[in-house]
């Protein structure tokens, strides 16, 4: 049960794709600890940086972001990004909260 | 994803058809599973393990360190009986939360669509409305009109039917005599306590739209109990 409505995320990344705009989906895949959003939360951001839906409570979006333009632009398929408070992204875009969490990035293809 | 199966995904959304959403983390492959259809390939071998996890509404990867499953089930469905002034305000927060709404009201002059756009209105008496809805004991029920002749029969209809949250507005009196005219219709008092009367959760506003808020969070915290 997700309390943002899943469908809009899905229309607008659909949308963007109509107007041939480049989407890529993050996707929450796993957690540990105190992490603020529960696995399944989905954000979709576009090759010009827009987004919409979140991942964590703003903790990991700039990150996130920035990952899916470069995969975007590199046109891979998938990656998966690893969030620790432990490791050299802690100081950056590290998770206030303490929890760790793994985000599934993925470009939406033809 | 495939941009087919985002098409997908939003087909099965707007039929209202539940689903989970299969991806392999390895290959970036992804697939839309529903119960009793055949799916291809590499998810094909751990169908039981996906089965389960669907079964359970939740969402997470699967033993193997490789698939990831995500449930779409349909959203809570909450019937509102009245559509006055605090039906506005819920349909407000509905609509961030998640919650499918439907309104029956069978005074006409309430139920403009200007007031309540989007929204499915049903401009009938609960009990024939009741005949165009699907329910469940996942289905929320507040009533609102606390007119008995409105509010009783749709009250007797979701006690009938278990439904997870059933609210009637009104004062402590208000609802000692609904509670007492539920006795004469046949009702016994454990299921009678299963009404949220007065409705909501003490947050101490009047105005339609704290009354409304102090519902949503009492339909809210029900929905996590189970």
């Amino acid at each position: 049960m997700k309390n943002f409505s899943e469908k809009i995320i899905f229309e607008k990344a659909n949308d963007w794709i109509e107007n041939n705009q480049k989407v890529a989906l993050a996707t929450v895949i796993q957690t540990w600890g105190s992490s603020p959003l529960e696995v399944g939360s989905r954000m979709i951001i576009n090759e010009n940086g827009n987004f919409l839906g979140s991942v964590s409570g703003g903790c990991v979006e700039s990150k996130v972001i920035e990952e899916c333009i470069s995969l975007i632009k590199n046109n891979k398929i998938s990656q998966i990004i690893d969030f620790k408070v432990s490791n050299e992204n802690a100081w950056e875009v590290g998770l206030a909260c303490g929890g760790d969490i793994s985000i599934y990035i993925e470009q939406i293809t033809q | 994803m495939k941009i087919k199966t985002l098409q997908e995904i939003l087909k099965y959304k707007s039929l209202k058809k539940e689903f989970a959403i299969l991806t392999d983390l390895k290959n970036g492959d992804s697939e839309i599973f529903i119960p009793n259809k055949i799916i291809k390939g590499e998810f094909s071998k751990y169908l039981d393990e996906i089965e389960i996890i669907y079964k359970s509404n939740k969402n997470g990867i699967l033993e193997n360190d490789k698939i990831f499953i995500q449930t779409c089930k349909n959203p809570i469905k909450v019937i509102i009986v009245g559509a006055v002034h605090i039906a506005e305000y819920l349909i407000d927060y509905a609509k961030s939360l998640n919650f499918e709404i439907i309104i029956i009201d069978p005074r006409g002059f309430f139920t403009s669509k200007e007031k309540f756009p989007d929204t499915k209105i049903i401009n009938k008496w609960p009990n024939e409305a009741f005949n165009e809805i699907e329910t469940n004991s996942k289905t929320a029920l507040i009533a609102l009109t606390h007119d008995p002749k409105i509010d009783d029969p749709a009250l007797q209809y979701a006690l009938k039917n278990k439904f997870f949250y059933i609210g009637a507005l009104g004062s402590k009196k208000t609802h000692e005599k609904r509670c007492l005219r539920l006795i004469e219709a046949g009702f016994k008092n454990e299921e009678i306590k299963l009404i949220n009367g007065p409705v909501g959760i003490k947050l101490g506003g009047k105005s339609p739209s704290e009354i409304a808020l102090s519902i949503v969070a009492q339909l809210v915290s029900e929905k996590y109990k189970n």
